[in-house]
């Protein structure tokens, strides 16, 4: 009964979604706009009632079934919704269609361009909402129906991980309307500066809500895994950062279209490209290559599938880009200007991703010739780092130029003032603290030249009262701050693993850890020990309480660190779960300094991106 | 040549020499961090000896984890066919026990003993590393142990 009612509604949207398409071809604009919509709310509504199942736990419908219990939290029976592969499709899609109906309410001059908006959009829903209904229908029925469900992954219950993959997804999926908004342009012939500033809000949008994504995996990742880590260069994480460092390079290029009518072409081929990355974020993540939590398609052909798609979307974009496209327009620019700047900003991503997606896909391409192979994380952090200077560099420097030409000296005597203040702080920080090494030195030197820029800049706007760039300046003064909590972390933090047993003491330079007591609990279908630490640093006394789960069917361990803020650091333990008949569990203790910094770095770089939504020009 | 060309020519020739450079860069990184999966037979007939850091995926053996002092331990990974001596110092991760499957990394003292600086304690819900239920296919012990 609830599965047939729910299939109904989902072929209604498909059909509504064909003779949407069907209007567009007759030219009936309206009409098109209007069946789109429609099949937008239907499949709002089938994802309300794919809710409404897993939250009174309706088990004949199939992913009810698998993926949910009786058992569980009501708020996890709810989140259990997009918890695997057709709930979290479905939701994909939900956010396609969204995306596009905003547009549709939100651009009120119904025109050419967007009913190719709309058309275009409408073409990528179809193609998904296909491949939902022939190979992960979440409403498949199952007779008899049955008492019990299957469960949830327990290392998923956890409200980070609830909220993260809608974020996740609505910055991947946002990226369609930017694709749609640029293939539209390409045909109606309207990529320009006006174009520009009608995308803008949506392609920063999409931006601030995959920022806000990624954050909240890295926080998960710190404060559940246990490894005392924010980011693990793990090829799951390397999925969600290709299409960020794309997107981040075309906000760049978008905002040089903007203000200065440039680099239409090059622009186009940004917006192609994120949203390619975004879906291969998805098929990596989704698609089981990758041994991890979020893989949740193991079956092969839906994998195959995901593949076709992303390879027709992004031939289709393409061939559409080459065919319309028209020159860009050069205009003589020096090379001391703001897009010259802008320009090298994109080469300097551009080759990020590069590093990323090699080392994320050639243990993958191996693998298709027999050969297992891992790339460490020396290989991110040696390329990157030397590049990273550079790069903060030019941020630094190529903001304070003008549009099209300036004069270089001028701002460059300024930079080498600001560059000695930076070098003598960060030269005093290493030989105080005695870590006379090099790449620390240039680490804090470029990160603190970048907040000093920028301080300054806000205090000669806050003098002069001119415009306040506010949202560039809250951006990148949290790269700043999150490059040099980045280098101040990996340098200053420290680690140590020990076996300890109850009551026993042990003793490092100037840490002693007591292990005082534990206690296990059984609480449904899990055992929970808890204990309780006494921790000594530099005099300071105080209880750390990390506790661990296992959890049976499936059997799995989650461990919940036990963390003591201060104000520079953090103290970090973690515990393994003991051997039956032991009572020596095994330890992870992390001193990790500077560690809020780079929380509030990423909180700066998202309040510039919110900020940026809402503003109309630069 | 006009001025136009000449500048083309010149971009290309700077865009395509820092492209080689880089490119190479990025290469020799790749290469010098690649860290290869071996199983213990696999192993066994390497020609030569890896001396970098390798990955060995297997079976903790039944009776071989030894405890020694402080946290150093002693077990064998095994394919069912060779077998490997692992000398390991650190802490156990969850689930690591005798007779379920592992991958450890580390660094070969003899063809028969490598010395792990980690123990990787990923497992999918069949308890096994996806690495190591591949070489015990290849091995061909699956069948027998596993029926699938």
């Amino acid at each position: 009964m609830a599965s047939n009612f729910a299939n109904t509604i989902l072929i209604l949207s498909l059909f509504s979604s064909f003779l949407s398409n069907l209007f567009f071809l007759k030219n009936k604009t309206y009409l098109s706009i209007r069946f789109f919509n429609f099949s937008s709310f239907l499949i709002l509504l089938s994802f309300g009632m794919l809710v409404f199942f897993f939250c009174i736990s309706e088990f004949s419908i199939s992913a009810v079934y698998e993926n949910s219990h009786t058992l569980k939290p009501f708020f996890y029976k709810f989140a259990g919704t997009w918890g695997n592969h057709e709930g979290s499709l479905l939701l994909f899609i939900v956010i396609v269609a969204l995306y596009g109906s905003f547009f549709s309410i939100l651009y009120k001059d119904i025109s050419k361009f967007k009913s190719w908006v709309i058309f275009f959009q409408n073409n990528i829903f179809l193609i998904f909402l296909i491949f939902l209904i022939t190979t992960s229908n979440p409403f498949d029925m199952i007779l008899p129906k049955p008492s019990e469900g299957l469960g949830l992954n327990p290392i998923l219950q956890d409200p980070l991980l609830v909220i993260h993959p809608p974020f996740l997804y609505l910055g991947y999926v946002g990226f369609s309307l930017t694709l749609s908004l640029v293939l539209a342009a390409l045909v109606t012939k309207k990529l320009n500066n006006s174009w520009a500033n009608i995308c803008w809000p949506y392609v920063m949008a999409s931006w601030v809500f995959l920022t806000i994504g990624i954050a909240l995996g890295s926080i998960w990742a710190y404060y559940e895994l246990g490894w005392g880590g924010y980011w693990f260069w793990d090829p799951v994480e390397n999925a969600s950062l290709m299409p960020w460092l794309s997107g981040t390079a075309l906000i760049h290029s978008l905002l040089v279209l903007k203000v200065r009518n440039q680099m239409q072409n090059w622009t186009a081929l940004l917006a192609i490209l994120t949203f390619s990355f975004s879906l291969l974020g998805t098929f990596l993540v989704r698609s089981g290559i990758l041994n991890s939590v979020h893989a949740f398609a193991n079956d092969p052909e839906r994998g195959v599938f995901i593949l076709v798609i992303i390879f027709f979307i992004t031939s289709i974009s393409l061939s559409i880009k080459i065919f319309y496209s028209s020159k860009s327009i050069n205009k003589n620019t020096s090379f001391f200007s703001k897009e010259s700047f802008l320009n090298i900003n994109n080469l300097f991503l551009l080759f990020f991703l590069f590093v990323v997606l090699l080392g994320t896909i050639y243990p993958i391409i191996l693998s298709f010739f027999g050969e297992v192979i891992s790339i460490g994380p020396v290989y991110y952090n040696t390329i990157l780092a030397p590049f990273v200077f550079i790069f903060l560099l030019a941020m630094s420097y190529g903001p304070l130029l003008k549009w099209s030409h300036d004069n270089r000296l001028e701002k460059l005597h300024f930079m080498v003032i600001i560059f000695i203040i930076s070098s003598l702080l960060s030269l005093t920080i290493i030989l105080l603290s005695k870590r006379n090494e090099l790449l620390l030195y240039l680490g804090l030197t470029v990160s603190m030249l970048l907040i000093l820029t920028i301080f300054y800049e806000i205090f000669k706007n806050f003098r002069s009262k001119t415009t306040f760039y506010y949202p560039r300046f809250l951006s990148h003064l949290g790269v700043g701050l999150f490059f040099l909590s980045v280098f101040l972390n990996s340098y200053y933090s420290e680690t140590k693993d020990f076996e300890i047993d109850v009551g026993e003491v042990k003793n490092f330079n100037n840490l002693s850890v007591r292990f005082l007591n534990h206690n296990v609990y059984k609480i449904d279908n899990y055992l929970e020990m808890k204990t309780d630490f006494e921790i000594t640093e530099n005099n300071k006394i105080f209880n750390l309480k990390p506790s661990v789960r296992r959890y049976f069917q499936p059997e799995q361990i989650t461990s919940e660190t036990s963390i003591k803020p201060t104000i520079i650091s953090n103290y970090y333990l973690a515990i393994n779960f003991p051997d039956l008949n032991s009572t020596t569990i095994g330890a992870r203790y992390y001193y990790n300094f500077f560690i809020h910094g780079i929380w509030l770095g990423l909180f700066l770089i998202i309040l510039g991106g919110v900020f940026s939504v809402f503003k109309k020009r630069i | 040549m006009n001025n136009k060309v000449k500048n083309r020519l010149y971009i290309f020739l700077v865009t395509s020499i820092t492209v080689l450079i880089l490119g190479r860069f990025v290469y020799v990184s790749l290469k010098k961090n690649t860290v290869y999966f071996f199983s213990p037979t696999e192993l066994r007939y390497q020609t030569e000896i890896p001396n970098g850091l390798i990955r060995i995926g297997g079976m903790v053996k039944k009776d071989s984890l030894i405890k020694r002092k402080g946290n150093q331990y002693s077990f064998i990974i095994t394919d069912f066919k060779n077998e490997i001596l692992v000398n390991y110092n650190g802490i156990k991760p969850n689930l690591f026990t005798e007779g379920q499957g592992a991958v450890v990394e580390g660094k070969l003292n003899t063809r028969t003993n490598l010395v792990a600086s980690k123990i990787l304690a990923k497992h999918d819900e069949n308890y096994m590393p996806k690495e190591v239920a591949d070489a015990l296919k290849k091995s061909g012990d699956w069948k027998k142990k596993y029926g699938k």
